[in-house]
């Protein structure tokens, strides 16, 4: 007994002591390795060119007709760019009213005219955001030592927000036409004379659409297994095809898909997203049905300084698709009114307005609408879309008043309820949620309230989804299980109850 | 097909523009502008007044070339008073007001025009060295600036002035797009070319061009040597003729010509010069054995001479060869050249031995004292029979059989 004890204690001790030198060799050893971690050895020369996309707006370069020396590509190239990095460090230093980087862009004598208004803009706390969103140089002379340029900058327009005492006071567009003298020195094209010729305030008239003929009952569409993920790795054109067949063959017309904006590659679109973006219009297209593409989905900065880098991004999303036969509307963004409070809602009213007047520049045949978070933000910019859409995940009771609300508002335009669904779960998150049953009566609810007032739908959503990713709801286990469960189909792929009701009867 | 869209253009902007003069009417009872003058001196001090019968104090939205700012008024006998600050009256450009009340959008421009005067002349010049020759031009660029710095309006004189050699022009031309320019020709003469510009009386200060000689044409060679012998000690100068361009310029000094110089074998020596004053020369060492030259000079991708021919006569007729110690040490000797006289030390000596016409062994010494002198060591050349041949300046001797003990 005695001796089988000792023999315990023995293997104990030893037990313990390797572990322990275990742990202290595995610490050492943990340490060692984070002394080890680095920059990449490839970093040291600092060799590799970073070039960041802050500011590109739009500058088309009238055929060169210019008096001197011959201007090729190369320098046209770098004029361009020295002059939009000119611009942008003047927009840069109204804002913050600091002169960071003009001294690159700007000759000694032309930058001393930009520190007197950051002088007195600073004394009298003013600031300025601003933006240019177009560009239509046309060089007019270009010096035979090829060190002096002149071009004359039509019809720039600038758009403008002046704030006094950080609130704001003015909201202006204007367009301008400028000439400016840039001569090389030390590399850079720097600025310098500028004088503005003339100018003037835009007033942005978008063509307003007949919204008549639309007639939208639809559905929010993912596939099952790449929610918020449509155009990843994971895109399939047979899964598509199958889904968007059933959607076919339960009665709808259309459906709204997403386009993120960063996973589309912000200002410069990844062609190869966009190749997808546009496949799935063609099985669209062959399955019967129209498409509303939302755009800068998880989009969430506004920033004056980000507009040009977006409406490059819409543009070449717009002007690739706009003679699809398939599309139906353009969804410039999804519920943006939920970030007026972190961003402000005059940032965010502001962007979509440009935005709006910026898609339909390029697009004058589909019609534009923003697809609110609730009906009370519906009204919001209700003259410039051309028909209304709004979400509705409230009480499916009031719903009809809520209609009947926003009609009286907006007589004049289609509505449309882009978004309105149940979640059918109920469970360890949350005990007391609906059911499957519960689901397929609101349905038939949300139905009857539809052929009613006679209004436009797009239900959220097809599929009950395994995976959804943290942007859009958070981590909270509660929201993210509930998520899950609104589709129309379950998980392994059979229609739920509510499914007799994707339609109106 | 873009006509039709710019006339549309026009008619909303017309359209647009009647309704904002209806839109200030109606509010002329309230705020109104003054102010009536709308073109402005750069430097004058600009105040717009508005009439004020509501006696708020609205915030004046101003922008220039430059950037933008608001301003606030004083009132002075119930008349609203907007100072424009000095860094938007000093400047040239449109300037565009808006005055910011409520929802009244009382908004108009005014112009400010450069001081009618010349301050500055900022001139560029370049390239600031052209070829002569007539074909070649410098370009001279100016923006006549008032003492605010402002560029002066389009179509402002500017008198150019240059001077060349005993020529002086003088020229006027016109301010297009904020600055003047002008190309100068080079003329056929080589020199420095003197440049000026002047403006309402104010004259920049002096620019100069260097109109550099064109590229040389053919030219001619000569040589100088102390005598015409292959000694291979002395040393024949090449001279070029004074190298010019098609009028008549000396090239530029340090102009790089080649000298290219081959021989009866074909083989091909070169030597190199850089001109001063238009003449390159370039030296070479005469060759050790009779030989003909045949040497021609060259600008690279520009210019060449002609071809010079040179004879050297061998300088060493025979020499004489004795063995000694076991045939083992081998002098050459005496080299006696042209007058007799003992060679100068250096004359490449070369022995050459074969067993079964094999090369066993090849040795080079130079002469000394009229003398050269192989040693064959057991150890590099074994005992037996060899062919040893011996070559100096171009002469050549055979001994067969030669046994090494």
């Amino acid at each position: 007994m005695v001796n089988l004890n000792k023999n315990i204690l023995r293997v104990i001790i030893i037990a313990s002591y390797i572990m322990i030198v275990a742990l202290v060799i595995s610490g050492i050893s943990a340490l060692l390795g984070y002394l080890n971690t680095g920059a990449d050895r490839s970093t040291i020369l600092h060799t590799e060119l970073k070039k960041i996309d802050q500011y590109s707006p739009s500058v088309v370069w009238s055929p060169l007709t210019n008096e001197g020396r011959f201007m090729d590509n190369e320098n046209l190239k770098a004029i361009e760019n020295n002059y939009l990095d000119a611009w942008y460090v003047k927009h840069i230093a109204y804002k913050t009213n600091t002169t960071e980087g003009i001294k690159d862009f700007y000759t000694d004598n032309a930058r001393k005219n930009l520190y007197e208004f950051i002088a007195s803009n600073t004394a009298e706390n003013i600031s300025i955001e601003s933006t240019t969103l177009e560009h239509h140089p046309t060089l007019e002379f270009f010096s035979e030592d090829g060190q002096l340029a002149i071009i004359t900058d039509h019809d720039v327009v600038e758009y403008k927000r002046v704030f006094k005492d950080e609130s704001l006071v003015l909201e202006t567009t204007e367009t301008s036409t400028y000439k400016v003298v840039l001569l090389l020195e030390d590399g850079f094209w720097r600025i310098r004379h500028q004088v503005k010729e003339t100018t003037q305030e835009t007033e942005n008239v978008a063509l307003a659409l007949n919204t008549k003929h639309l007639d939208i009952q639809g559905i929010n569409y993912y596939p099952q297994d790449s929610p918020w993920d449509m155009f990843g790795d994971s895109f399939s054109e047979a899964i598509i095809s199958k889904d968007f067949n059933i959607i076919k063959n339960a009665g709808l017309n259309m459906v709204r898909i997403f386009v993120q904006y960063e996973d589309f590659g912000k200002a410069n679109v990844n062609p190869k997203k966009l190749e997808k973006l546009k496949r799935t219009l063609d099985l669209a297209e062959a399955s019967g049905l129209k498409v509303m593409i939302t755009l800068f989905d998880f989009y969430g900065d506004y920033s004056v300084m980000d507009w040009t880098l977006n409406m490059r991004h819409a543009e070449t999303i717009v002007s690739t698709l706009k003679h699809h036969s398939a599309l139906l509307a353009w969804d410039i963004k999804n519920e943006p009114n939920l970030d007026f409070e972190s961003r402000g809602q005059h940032n965010v009213t502001s962007w979509l307005e440009n935005m709006i007047n910026h898609v339909k520049s390029i697009d004058n045949i589909h019609p534009v609408t923003i697809g609110w978070s609730n009906t009370e933000s519906a009204t919001i910019l209700k003259d410039k879309v051309d028909f209304i859409s709004f979400h509705y995940y409230e009480d499916v009771n009031q719903l009809e008043t809520s209609i009947h609300a926003l009609k009286r508002e907006i007589p004049n335009k289609p509505i449309v309820m882009g978004e309105f669904g149940i979640s059918s779960y109920s469970g360890f998150w949350k005990p007391f949620g609906s059911s499957e049953e519960d689901q397929a009566n609101y349905y038939k609810k949300a139905q009857e309230i539809i052929a009613k007032t006679n209004m436009q739908y797009m239900s959220w959503t097809l599929y009950d989804f395994t995976e959804i990713p943290k942007e859009v709801v958070g981590r909270l286990p509660w929201r993210k299980n509930a998520q899950k469960h609104y589709g129309f189909i379950d998980k392994k792929g059979n229609e739920k109850e509510s499914f007799t009701y994707i339609t109106k009867q | 097909m873009r006509v039709l869209p710019a006339y549309l253009f026009l008619l909303v902007l017309i359209s647009l523009s009647s309704f904002a003069a209806i839109k200030q009417a109606d509010k002329a009872s309230e705020i109104e502008l003054q102010t009536v003058q709308t073109e402005f001196i750069a430097g004058h001090k600009i105040t717009l007044r508005f009439s004020n019968s509501e006696g708020v104090e609205p915030l004046l939205y101003c922008t220039n070339s430059y950037g933008s700012t608001l301003i606030r008024p004083y009132i002075e006998g119930g008349i609203l008073n907007y100072s424009i600050p000095k860094h938007i009256t000093q400047k040239k450009g449109i300037v565009s007001w808006k005055l910011i009340h409520g929802n009244i959008s009382l908004s108009g421009q005014f112009t400010i025009k450069a001081k009618p005067e010349v301050a500055s002349m900022e001139t560029y010049i370049g390239p600031p060295s052209i070829q002569a020759g007539g074909t070649d031009y410098t370009m001279m660029v100016v923006i006549p600036t008032d003492a605010l710095d402002n560029p002066l309006p389009e179509d402002t004189t500017v008198k150019t002035k240059h001077q060349f050699l005993s020529t002086e022009i003088s020229d006027t031309i016109k301010t297009k797009h904020l600055v003047a320019y002008k190309n100068i020709y080079s003329k056929k003469e080589s020199g420095r070319m003197l440049v000026s510009s002047e403006c309402l009386n104010i004259n920049s200060k002096e620019f100069t061009i260097n109109v550099m000689p064109a590229i040389p044409v053919g030219f001619s060679i000569s040589a100088k040597r102390p005598h015409g012998y292959a000694d291979g000690n002395q040393i024949t100068t090449f001279e070029t003729s004074i190298l010019k361009d098609k009028d008549n310029n000396i090239v530029s000094d340090g102009t790089f010509v080649t000298f290219s110089i081959s021989n009866e074998k074909n083989n091909i020596l070169k030597t190199y010069g850089s001109t001063i004053n238009g003449i390159a020369t370039a030296k070479m060492i005469h060759p050790d054995y009779g030989s003909h030259w045949q040497i021609q000079a060259y600008v690279i991708g520009m210019a060449q001479s002609n071809i010079l021919s040179l004879n050297y006569k061998q300088a060493i007729s025979d020499f004489e060869v004795q063995f000694s110690e076991n045939n083992r040490v081998i002098t050459i000797g005496p080299l006696k050249s042209f007058m007799d006289q003992m060679i100068p030390d250096g004359l490449s000596v070369k022995l050459q031995i074969y067993k079964n016409n094999t090369t066993i062994e090849s040795i080079k010494t130079t002469s000394a004292n009229g003398y050269a002198q192989f040693k064959l060591k057991p150890d590099l050349v074994k005992n037996d029979d060899y062919t040893i041949v011996i070559q100096t300046a171009g002469l050549e001797k055979t001994f067969k059989n030669t046994t090494l003990w």
